[in-house]
């Protein structure tokens, strides 16, 4: 792939969420758009396309597992590479969520370099 | 004509002498032929001695002249060599140099990004420690701060008391807050390793932050500090199970709180006290000037 990609981050703490996009700033081809909850990130997703998607588990109002089951049975964004990223650390969540269709699994407290790292290897950007 | 008619008139005429003279010289004629044809003889045997010896001289000297050749090629192959051995050393030092500039790049290179990502998060931390002039919000973004930046478990940010002389805690994650201590101030008199950890860091104004993997509890203990006050203790007791260890940017974070969150609760709190009134600016250059 090449050009310029789009990427949803889901995240309800305004912190993280800044973290997140001010981390993904560093890839210059990729455009951000930001959602509040799963809910947010669904309505985003059903008005445009996205290349990957950078969703929290654990927010209030939906919670992420459950976006990521949302967006397999989405017929357009259904092969769309997804990225949990949680704070917990424990193998059943990460499976389960693999088991959902998610692509990567981050554990918080994150690292820019780490989450760059992630979204280049599915975006397959080089470089 | 006369004269050849005369010798063949005389030949039986002729005296003795001349007979004898005649077999002299015949014989003398034999053995010099005899002894042309030998030296003949013995000329051809040395002239084809002599070429075979030619020959064989020959032979050697074209051996000699291959194994010359061969010992020229074999000096200019290990001159080549000696050469090329040369041109290996050369190039193995410039791989070497290339290596360590190499290297030192990508230290710096990492540096680099260790930076850009301490300044990544100690600007979301001051701006969303600054973003609110809410008490609550403000006291609830220190929390994700350390938890969602640092990766605490459990923590408890404290607060002094100064009639009581003790330390109370405001917030906590991670723990239940009312099994989290109050803190008498006994100013060095020994309590718990935690109560003491947290006392001292607040008597003192200086942080107390584990070095090393799976630090002990408390892992952290961050004064709060005011100008020159000392108005509080983060304490983080425990960190996430994939956070092993403190790193730079951790205590960088530490610094900026200690420095801010103070302040900032401090002027939500009195924000919110005053009803939300902002100064007038002659109230502000009756303070400044």
């Amino acid at each position: 792939m090449s050009g310029t990609y789009t990427c949803l981050v889901v995240e309800d703490s305004p912190m993280m969420r800044q973290l997140l996009v001010l981390a993904l700033s560093r890839l210059k081809n990729l455009k951000v758009t930001e959602a509040d909850d799963g809910v947010d990130g669904l309505r985003k997703l059903a008005a445009g396309k996205f290349d990957i998607i950078i969703t929290d588990i654990n927010m209030p109002i939906m919670y992420g597992l459950k976006l990521v089951k949302r967006v397999r049975s989405d017929p357009t964004h259904k092969d769309v590479p997804v990225i949990i990223i949680t704070t917990e650390g424990s193998s059943e969540d990460r499976s389960r969520a693999l088991q959902l269709g998610a692509n990567a699994y981050i554990t918080k407290p994150i690292q820019a370099p780490q989450v760059i790292a992630k979204v280049k290897e599915l975006l397959k950007i080089e470089g | 004509m006369s004269d050849k008619k005369g010798r063949g008139a005389r030949r039986s005429d002729r005296p003795p002498a001349a007979d004898a003279l005649k077999e002299k010289r015949d014989a003398f004629l034999h053995t010099f032929f005899k002894r042309g044809a030998e030296l003949t003889d013995e000329i051809v045997h040395d002239n084809r001695r002599l070429r075979e010896e030619l020959a064989k001289l020959e032979a050697e000297n074209t051996e000699l002249k291959t194994q010359l050749a061969s010992d020229r090629a074999i000096r200019d192959l290990l001159t080549k060599i000696e050469h090329l051995e040369r041109e290996k050393a050369r190039l193995l030092s410039t791989v070497r140099e290339s290596e360590e500039i190499t290297g030192r790049i990508t230290n710096r290179f990492s540096e680099v990004e260790s930076e850009l990502e301490s300044f990544a998060n100690l600007y979301v931390a001051s701006f969303q420690l600054h973003l609110t002039p809410d008490v609550g919000a403000v006291v609830r973004h220190i929390k994700e701060l350390l938890e969602q930046l640092v990766g605490a478990r459990s923590l408890a940010v404290y607060f002094v008391d100064e009639p009581r002389r003790c330390l109370e805690a405001v917030a906590t994650a991670g723990v239940d807050a009312g099994s989290v201590p109050t803190i008498p101030l006994h100013e060095g008199q020994p309590g718990g390793e935690v109560q003491a950890a947290v006392e001292r860091a607040f008597l003192t104004g200086v942080a107390r932050v584990a070095e090393g993997e799976n630090p002990p509890r408390p892992a952290a203990c961050v004064p709060l500090i005011l100008g020159e006050r000392s108005l509080g203790v983060i304490v983080i007791y425990d960190l996430l199970e994939q956070k092993r260890r403190f790193v730079t940017v951790d205590r960088e974070l530490f610094k900026l709180l200690g420095a801010h969150a103070a302040a900032a609760i401090v002027g939500a709190f009195h924000f919110h006290k005053s009803g939300e009134r902002i100064p007038t600016p002659s109230e502000l250059r009756a303070i400044t000037s």
